[in-house]
């Protein structure tokens, strides 16, 4: 049995009386591309929430290479090598895009209270960031604000920020949403590059995205997994096509 | 026993009055996130419009006018001014109130003069309520405690029980909810601010004759009722009543003792040691009783962050 | 970057050069220009650069204040310490006092984090007068500067020389420190603090860090008063001072680094000219500041910056016209607003009760601006209230044709034009 990067075991989430999650069970593989699909309201970013720290689970156990994780807060998370990006972009508006990249390089190089040297100076930060902006594909909005930037830039700067602490697990909470057809299959072919050698874990909406991009994909549906199989076993899958459209549908 | 009596009963009653002035700014922070630094002023306003009016009109008038003038002053503030600034944020919304407090101030300085004025309670109320223990107790505290409880009670009941306050407290939740289903939300807001401002005039209007009425008592309250809401977490009435008790009756208490750290110490054997190392440990705490509050407040934060009843967002 | 450095080494000029002659007041309105811009920098580092408003800067001032004071009594006493570097003293009871306020007041954000601050400088505030050792009770210290390296510090003009080069100094290390990898971090800070954290930062740490930094320069600017006055008591802790820094920073714009110095410079100088003519100088600094928060969100600073920044759009015939115009009504209701007030000042005065008395209840004339006027005719309510309304007329006659232009400035302008 294939080792699990990520393993989630018995996760339930309530907040006060409503319960989110009941007995989420999850395990990534490294080096997967792993989509979580579900309708909404089922718990997804919820999820996400959780694995990357936002707050704790009410139980079970979320394990990243063997190490248990639940409740840590999000930077020690992060640093254990686990990035996310945010389905509402959230970056640094009043900042340049090459500034808030560079921002999460600085962490990675572990210079977080550099205080006595200008950041103009730091070469190999400065080169990654360059990079990591061709990259994204960002180069010609390498010094504009982050909040002047259009929908699909930010979305992209979204990924490039997720990427820039070089982790080795990668959550993508909805990369694609509201994008048009091109800036999807643009943004796919993207994420593929960047993940190339990485695990990546997923939540999505599009199922063509899914279809041309996950090895594996987990079903999320009222707040447990109903099923985790290939994309083409799982639109085959009954009971999920049940959860989504209804008896109808199934039959 | 004595002691113990009488301070329980001016604890009580300080923390009832730290109550009405705090429950509409925890009110109206909780609905629009906007913490009203000039909220004390109207505190201060009520107590010096009541002194205006009483001179004239009799004290009864002035209590009934201070918290109606205030209420429209607080509306306007909120219509013409805050609602201006609600673009930039909420820090540009804090800081138009504090410019607003320190207009209040300089105002109330020009008009009345930068010493305190002789606001007091009609001879009709100048009597003792009971004798505890050889002490009279005076009535008038016992009728600011009245006060604060009728208001309450009017609140409580406002807030629960008729349509009004539901749809104040839908449009604390969720406010574009409660516009989306036909509330008109700005109107909402106003009116609530102009009423937190009617409560807060109403308790100066009440506190003023008991306590000294100077340009300088909107800060005083001002920070213990800022104290009283870290306390007991932001946007939470419980907790507003909670915190609020607990630091009359701490302030309360803390007046009349008379004793230091080093005293303390010195039941353990360790009086000597203490008092040569002087500074903190040698001060009464009856001295220091207005740095409780603040301590308190520390205390509560290094224990529980979110406020003894927790926050709202 | 010469046009920066050009009006910079002019100012810097002047404030180097001229000083010794000028008058003994003007010496010391100069002295305290320094210190309050100082000042307002240090708080701006916190309230503007990572968004966490404090109403409570005082509390580091004082410290300074006090640590300067407790040393210069030590050398007074003999020890050996040169003089001019007192005000390190002021920086490492700031930055002590920082970490341990920083602490706890960090722990939460927004609103809560204004009312934490408040509350520590209150609690330094109500604690001093009854500490005598520390703070020297009600009274408070006082301290006589030593002679140290052939100079005397005896007269103002050298005490002025001490403040500029530790003025100019802790400016230079703020504006570096903008530039470092933490200056960044503290402008993320203020932007979105979540995503900061989920890039692998430790946010309440470096959050400690900031406000720790800005309260040790707030301590150096606490220390250079404490040289300059030779005194200090517990009013330093008084929320008049937070509140002042409150002010300096945002009328100067707290968006831009030299912003807060505006202010400062603006409300220095207005308080040394003004405060002697009118009681009423704290209500008009009020009524400033509320009116530059309405009107002019980003502060004066943040006004002039704007301007500069779209200086190659700008049509300047154009918009010379409306802006002459809303001077000249903003004139006009400046002048209604002082008659009003100053009006309101007299009539409202001990001795105009006093006047009353003596008049037998009735409403005797009195004396405003070297004139007589009655408070029964009509002619000191009506001048104000047409200036008042003639200066609000002109005012909203040019507010179009300003607006309009500044849309189109703003819409021709180059995207990626923005300056990080």
């Amino acid at each position: 049995m294939t080792e699990s990067l990520l393993e989630l075991e018995g996760i339930a989430k309530s907040f006060g009386t409503i319960s989110v999650l009941q007995d989420v069970n999850l395990a990534v593989r490294p080096g997967e591309r792993h989509a979580v699909i579900g309708p909404n309201g089922a718990g997804k970013s919820t999820l996400f929430n959780l694995i990357s720290g936002m707050f704790a689970p009410t139980s079970g156990t979320i394990r990243l290479q063997n190490r248990p994780i639940a409740g840590l807060p999000p930077h020690v998370i992060n640093r254990a090598g686990l990035a996310r990006s945010f389905q509402i972009t959230s970056n640094f508006r009043r900042l340049s895009v090459f500034e808030n990249l560079r921002l999460g390089v600085l962490a990675r190089h572990g210079i977080r209270f550099g205080l006595f040297r200008p950041v103009s100076r730091i070469r190999a930060v400065n080169e990654e960031t360059a990079e990591l902006l061709s990259v994204v594909g960002l180069e010609w909005r390498a010094h504009d604000m982050a909040g002047d930037l259009t929908y699909s830039e930010q979305r992209a700067l979204e990924i490039g920020l997720t990427l820039a602490t070089r982790a080795s697990v990668i959550l993508l909470d909805e990369p694609t949403a509201g994008m048009s057809r091109d800036e999807t299959d643009q943004t796919v072919e993207l994420i593929r590059n960047v993940t190339k050698g990485k695990t990546l874990l997923m939540i999505e909406h599009d199922m063509s995205v899914v279809f041309s991009l996950c090895d594996r994909v987990s079903v999320l549906v009222y707040g447990s997994v109903l099923a985790t199989d290939t994309p083409p076993a799982i639109s085959a899958n009954a009971g999920v096509q049940k959860a989504y459209l209804g008896d109808e549908a199934a039959t | 026993m004595e002691f113990f009596l009488i301070s329980t009963l001016n604890g009580v009653i300080y923390g009832l009055l730290l109550f009405m002035v705090s429950a509409g700014l925890t009110l109206i922070f909780g609905m629009m996130g906007v913490l009203n630094f000039a909220h004390a002023s109207f505190y201060m306003l009520g107590a010096y419009v009541a002194y205006a009016v009483s001179s004239s009109a009799g004290f009864w008038t002035g209590l009934i006018v201070a918290p109606i003038f205030v209420g429209i002053v607080g509306t306007l503030v909120e219509r013409f001014l805050l609602r201006r600034v609600h673009v930039f944020g909420h820090a540009h919304e804090l800081l138009l109130t504090f410019g607003l407090a320190l207009i209040a101030e300089e105002t109330v300085k020009l008009v009345f003069g930068d010493f305190p004025v002789n606001y007091q309670m009609p001879d009709a109320l100048k009597f003792a309520a009971f004798t505890v223990f050889g002490t009279d107790y005076p009535f008038y505290r016992v009728f600011m405690g009245i006060v604060a409880v009728i208001m309450f009670v009017v609140l409580w009941l406002l807030l629960s029980r008729t349509r009004v306050g539901i749809v104040v407290r839908a449009a604390e939740r969720l406010p574009q909810m409660a516009e989306a289903l036909g509330h008109n939300i700005p109107v909402v807001f106003t009116s609530v601010f102009g009423a937190g401002a009617a409560l807060a005039g109403l308790a100066g209007a009440v506190a003023g004759a008991f306590y000294p009425t100077n340009p300088n008592m909107a800060l005083e309250l001002g920070v213990i009722v800022f104290v009283v809401v870290v306390v007991g977490g932001l946007g939470s009435l419980q907790g507003s009543l909670l915190a609020s008790l607990l630091i009359g009756l701490f302030s309360s208490f803390a007046v009349g003792i008379d004793w230091s750290a080093a005293d303390f110490l010195a039941l353990v054997g360790l009086g000597e040691e203490a008092r040569s190392l002087g500074g903190l440990l040698t001060m009464q705490i009856s001295s220091i009783s207005a740095t409780i509050p603040f301590a308190l407040m520390l205390l509560v934060l290094l224990v529980r962050p979110a406020g003894l009843m927790g926050e709202r967002g | 970057m010469a046009r920066v450095l050009l009006p910079l080494a002019l100012i810097g000029a002047f404030l180097l050069v001229v000083p010794p002659f000028l008058d003994l007041g003007w010496q010391n309105a100069l002295i305290n220009i320094l210190i309050a811009s100082l000042f307002a920098l240090a708080f701006n580092l916190l309230a503007g650069q990572a968004g966490l408003l404090s109403f409570g800067h005082a509390a580091y001032f004082g410290v300074g204040a006090f640590a300067v004071l407790h040393l210069m009594a030590s050398i007074e006493d003999g020890l050996a310490f040169p003089t001019p570097l007192l005000p390190l003293a002021g920086a490492v009871a700031g930055l002590l006092a920082g970490l341990v306020a920083g602490f706890f007041a960090t722990m939460r954000s927004g609103v809560y984090f204004a009312l934490v601050t408040l509350a520590i400088a209150e609690l330094f505030h109500s604690l001093a007068p009854h500490w005598q050792g520390v703070f020297g009770g009600e009274a408070g210290l006082s301290s006589m500067r030593m002679p140290w390296g052939g100079i005397v510090f005896g007269s103002l003009i050298e005490v002025y020389y001490l403040t500029l080069a530790w003025v100019v100094l802790s400016i230079l290390l703020l504006w570096g420190l903008t530039r470092t990898p933490f200056g960044r971090l503290a402008l993320a800070l203020r932007d979105n603090e979540q995503r900061v954290r989920f890039l692998g930062y430790n946010a309440h740490i470096s959050k400690v860090i900031i406000f720790a930094i800005s309260a040790m320069f707030s301590g150096v600017a606490g220390g250079l008063q404490a040289i300059s006055n030779e005194t200090a008591n517990y009013v330093l802790f008084a929320s008049a001072v937070s509140a002042q820094v409150v002010l300096y920073t945002f009328v100067g714009g707290a968006t831009i680094f030299f912003g807060p110095v505006v202010g400062a410079v603006i409300f220095t100088l207005f308080a040394y000219l003004v405060s002697d003519i009118t009681h009423s100088w704290l209500l008009y600094q009020g009524l400033i500041f509320v009116l530059v928060m309405l009107y002019a969100p980003n502060g004066l600073g943040g006004m002039i910056h704007q301007h500069l920044r779209h200086r190659e759009h700008l049509d300047w015939s154009r918009l010379a016209p409306p802006y002459a115009v809303t001077a000249l009504g903003g004139a006009l209701v400046t002048a209604a607003a002082v008659f009003l007030i100053e009006t309101l000042a007299v009539l409202f005065s001990r001795e105009y009760e006093v006047a009353r008395r003596d008049a037998g209840g009735g409403f005797p004339g009195y004396e405003v601006f070297g004139l007589d006027w009655s408070p029964l005719s009509p002619l000191p309510w009506l001048i104000p209230l047409t200036l008042f309304a003639a200066g609000l007329w002109l005012i909203l006659r040019a507010r179009q044709p300003i607006t309009l232009l500044w849309q189109q400035v703003v819409a021709g302008s180059v995207p990626g034009d923005s300056t990080p």
